[in-house]
This record gives structure tokens, C-alpha cells and sequence, in this order.
């Protein structure tokens, strides 16, 4: 998840990375953000809040529980805006994508 | 995009029951074996041997298998299960049918008890396939672990329709062939029909998802299918017309070769992973393909030599190495999910809540994996050497492993949620 600072929703952004850290993903142990998962949060939408993310797989039987889990942070952080998830699998998601924190607590180093 | 499938996770009903009673059939196997053990290497067609290997079989293998492929199939097809209701009729049937059938044979009542048992699981099988053909067929993509599973369901229906008739054959003979022989063709149809490659099909899923490895080798799946099937067909239609013969080596080669590109497959993807070291799970995957490799050595020796010890060491190889071995490491990758995502799945990010893996005892794991390679190397030795003190140490181990896995699996079982509020105000919601 990449945020420029010159974005006028910069602050948000921040604010939305931390929230969506506390998102685990069940299977691998890790938070969404550190394993790449998470491609972009908009909050050009008055009242909304659209996160473009993906799955480590189309299959992944806990799709379900991160999107919930997102939703659930969103929402909490942004109690005055409705939180969404378009999910994508372009570009798809690989191990390059893990941060360095995610590689280490996967044991990938 | 957002409408391609993410809630496809089966319902608890599909899936937890064959869990739990799989686990209680184990145990159940082990006080058999326990029971039984100077009887081990003796000729299998004996009352003792034929109801362990039918609670092998059925309540062990087949129970958790069920459960693991209600619980992946919608996760492979990207398809709800097409019926919850079928599946826990499908369990219904299949445990009182392998009840019916292993106190029939232990006691060796041949007459209608055994029939109706029988016809339990035939149904049990069938519409287990059903309920496999209906959400695969739901689905625009085919994939290769789908058609592994849709023609292990088809050898599953085979293999206890086989043996329905031979429980009828017992009480009114009718079957023109020596019982015996097609005894033979049932149980391989049973092993290299439907437990090998329903592993094949679910292993190829599963251990790569678990190592984050890939393979683009599909062809390598492709081939084992077409393999395994070919000798299997040619097994079987030989062996119905002939006996036994020579030829019998170059179709359980076919079905080995087909095997090892399936585990060559697996070696690549496990050359191309992520996580470069395997946790104590997928080690019991590997001791469990160690056993499946060394069942394959013992057939030419069975087939060459007609000592019944080698049939035994042959039929332990199959049951309590492999098969055993990759359901003591895969339940506790599958069972924790299903129950985590019922009590937890809303909770996720909004309290601290104990993921998958904390719902087992990890250090318990670890003894289990020892305890197992031991007990599984003692039983095959107390055969090779037809010690009975021997076997009677292994049987008294598999109890053991038996009670810890157990344990393990109600505890996930009879889960109670926990969390705590963020700020850790404690909360058992």
C-alpha cells in the first residue's frame, strides 16, 4: 500500500493503514498490510471509503473473515464514512509482495 | 472483482461431524489392534482383520474424508456446496453403516444385519458423489484437483457397491468368481481408486497452499490421473478374468508411475515455496509419502512371496502410514479453520481474538509426530519379524496417539469463543 504525501487524503490514509494492521490473516498469521494484500484506499468519495485490495488466492476459504475484518476497522476509524472493498486479483498477488516485517514473521528471510 | 467468489466456506453441519467421529473411530481402531494384535499377521480374511480394516476404511479414512472434501471442494470450485443436507445424510448413513459393518465382521454375523450395513454405505457413497458432481458441475472452470475428486468419488461408488455384493456373497453365493479374488479387486479399487487419488487431487491443492509453493507443471497431475486409472482399469479387468499373474507387477508400475509424478509435481512446488521451513504438519505429510512409497516396494515382495505377514505389512503401510499419517497432519490445517471462521470471522479486527492455530494444544503436535514415527516403525518391524509382544507395544502406542489426537480435535471441536475488547478490557463474548 503505497501513500504519497502530497495526496489531500494523505492523513486518512495513515490513519487507514494502522486500522487495517489489525487485520489478520487467519491462515498465515500476518496483518493484511505487511503481507501486500492491500493495493489502495480511496477517500475521494464523500462519505465513503473504497479499498482496492486482493486475496494470497481466488480460493482463500478466509476471504471472507479479512473482508469482514476490514470492514470492521474501517468502520470503527471512520464511524461518518461507509467503508467498501473492491476486490481485484490484477496485478495478482506473489511473495514479492510481502513486506520485509511480513517476510520475517512468515520466516521467509 | 468483488463478485467473484469469497464466501464459499461450507456450513459447520457439512464438515465437523466427520471430524469428530473419525477421531472416536481411531481410537476405536487402536483398541482393535490392541485387541487383536497375534492375529495381525495372519491371512485377511479373518473376522478381527476384516473389521479393522473396515474401521480404517470407512470410520477413520473415509469419515475425515468426507469432511476435508465438503470443507475444500467449494474452496477449489469456487462454488457453494450443493447440499448441506445430503452431507450430513451422507454422515448419518456412513457411520451407522460402519458400525453396522465392523461389529458384523468382528462377531462375523454374515446375514442381514451386515447387508443393511452394507447398503448404508453404498448409499453413504453415493450421495457423497452426488453432492461432489453437483458443485463441481455448478462451475465454469475445471481444474485437475477437481477431476481428481469427481473420479475418486466415482471409485468410492465403485468400491462399495463391490463390496455390498461380496457381503451378499457371503450369506447367498452368487458372485461366479472366487470371493477372495474379488476381495482383491475391491480393496485395491478402494486404495488406488479412491484413497490415492483423492489425495492426489487434495494434496496437490493443499500442500502447496501450506509450503506457499508453485508448480506450473500441471501436466505432471494430468499424467498421474490418466496412470493411476489405467492401471487401475487394467487391474481390475484383468484380475476379474485371471488370477493373479505376473502382469499384475506392470499395472501396480503404471499406478506407481503415475503416483510419482504426482509427488514430482509436489517436489517442484515445494522447490519454488515461499516458507522455507515446514512446520511439524507437513512433516507428517512426508512421513506419511515415506509409507505410501514403501507400500508400493512391499507389492512386488506380497506378490512374489505368499507369506501373509507381507499382506499385513502391506496393509499397515496403506492405513496407518499413509493414510494415517496425512490426516494426523492435515486435520489440524482444515478443522481449526472451519470452527475460527463460525466464532470469530466477525470479530476479526475489532478484538483480540485467538487465531486458527491457537485452538489446538501446538505442543501436544509435536508429541504426536514422534510418538508416531515410532509406533508406525515398531508395528511394521513386529510384522517383518512376526514378534506378537512387538505389536502388542505398537497397538498399545496407536491408543496413545489415538487419545492425544483426540484431544486435540473436541478441543478444537467444543471451542468457546474468546476475546478481548481492544485496550484489553477483557470480553468472553
Amino acid at each position: 500500500m503505497e501513500i504519497k504525501l502530497n495526496n489531500p487524503y494523505a492523513q486518512e490514509e495513515l490513519k487507514a493503514q494502522v486500522a487495517l494492521m489489525q487485520v489478520i490473516d487467519p491462515e498465515l498469521n500476518v496483518n493484511i498490510v505487511d503481507l501486500g494484500l492491500v493495493y489502495g484506499v480511496d477517500f475521494s468519495t464523500e462519505g465513503q471509503i473504497i479499498v482496492r485490495m486482493t486475496l494470497s488466492t481466488p480460493h482463500c476459504p478466509m476471504g471472507d473473515a479479512i473482508e469482514q475484518g476490514v470492514l470492521n476497522v474501517l468502520r470503527q476509524t471512520f464511524p461518518d464514512r461507509t467503508p467498501s472493498i473492491q476486490l481485484v486479483w490484477e496485478p495478482e498477488w506473489n511473495f514479492n509482495m510481502i513486506s520485509e516485517a511480513g517476510k520475517e514473521q512468515l520466516n521467509l528471510l | 472483482m468483488a463478485d467473484i467468489f469469497v464466501n464459499k466456506a461450507p456450513k459447520e453441519l457439512a464438515v465437523i461431524p466427520f471430524y469428530a467421529t473419525a477421531a472416536v473411530f481411531f481410537l476405536l481402531l487402536s483398541l482393535l489392534l490392541c485387541f487383536s494384535a497375534r492375529e495381525l499377521t495372519g491371512h485377511y480374511f479373518n473376522p478381527h482383520i476384516l473389521a479393522i480394516v473396515h474401521t480404517a476404511a470407512l470410520g477413520w479414512g473415509t469419515m475425515i474424508i468426507f469432511g476435508a472434501a465438503y470443507q475444500l471442494l467449494p474452496v477449489i470450485c469456487e462454488q457453494e456446496l450443493f447440499s448441506t443436507r445430503l452431507a450430513f445424510l451422507s454422515y448419518l448413513l456412513l457411520t451407522a453403516g460402519s458400525i453396522g459393518l465392523i461389529v458384523c465382521f468382528w462377531i462375523f454375523d454374515t446375514g442381514w444385519a451386515m447387508i443393511v450395513s452394507g447398503s448404508a454405505v453404498v448409499l453413504s457413497s453415493y450421495l457423497y458423489a452426488f453432492n461432489i458432481y453437483k458443485t463441481a458441475n455448478d462451475t465454469n472452470r475445471s481444474q485437475i484437483h477437481q477431476n481428481f475428486l469427481l473420479i475418486s468419488a466415482f471409485w468410492l461408488c465403485f468400491t462399495t457397491t463391490v463390496g455390498l455384493l461380496l457381503t451378499i456373497n457371503l450369506s447367498y453365493n452368487f458372485i461366479p468368481r472366487n470371493h477372495l479374488d474379488i476381495l482383491k479387486l475391491h480393496a485395491h479399487a478402494g486404495i488406488a481408486g479412491w484413497f490415492l487419488q483423492l489425495i492426489c487431487g487434495v494434496g496437490a491443492k493443499l500442500i502447496p497452499m501450506f509450503l506457499l509453493g508453485k508448480s506450473k507443471r500441471n501436466w505432471l497431475l494430468h499424467t498421474a490421473l490418466i496412470l493411476q486409472n489405467l492401471g487401475l482399469i487394467a487391474f481390475l479387468a484383468d484380475g476379474y478374468f485371471n488370477p493373479m499373474h505376473v502382469r499384475m507387477y506392470f499395472y501396480a508400475l503404471l499406478v506407481f508411475l503415475g503416483t510419482l509424478c504426482w509427488l514430482l509435481y509436489i517436489i517442484d512446488a515445494y522447490r519454488h515455496r515461499a516458507r522455507k521451513k515446514a512446520d511439524t504438519l507437513m512433516r507428517h505429510t512426508l512421513i506419511s509419502l515415506v509409507a505410501q512409497g514403501l507400500a508400493f516396494g512391499v507389492i512386488p515382495i506380497m506378490l512374489s512371496n505368499h507369506q501373509t505377514k507381507w499382506t499385513a505389512l502391506y496393509g499397515t503401510l496403506i492405513f496407518l502410514g499413509w493414510i494415517t499419517g496425512i490426516i494426523l497432519g492435515k486435520t489440524f490445517k482444515t478443522l481449526p479453520f472451519i470452527v475460527w471462521n463460525k466464532r470469530y470471522k466477525n470479530l476479526n479486527g475489532t478484538a483480540k481474538i485467538p487465531m486458527p492455530k491457537h485452538l489446538y494444544n501446538e505442543n501436544l503436535i509435536q508429541y504426536q509426530y514422534y510418538a508416531y514415527i515410532g509406533t508406525i516403525v515398531l508395528t511394521c518391524l513386529g510384522i517383518v519379524v512376526d514378534h506378537r509382544l512387538t505389536i502388542q507395544t505398537a497397538a498399545i502406542l496407536w491408543i496413545v496417539i489415538a487419545l492425544v489426537y483426540g484431544y486435540n480435535v473436541f478441543r478444537i471441536v467444543f471451542h468457546q469463543n474468546k476475546s478481548f475488547l481492544k485496550g484489553d478490557e477483557a470480553c468472553v463474548i
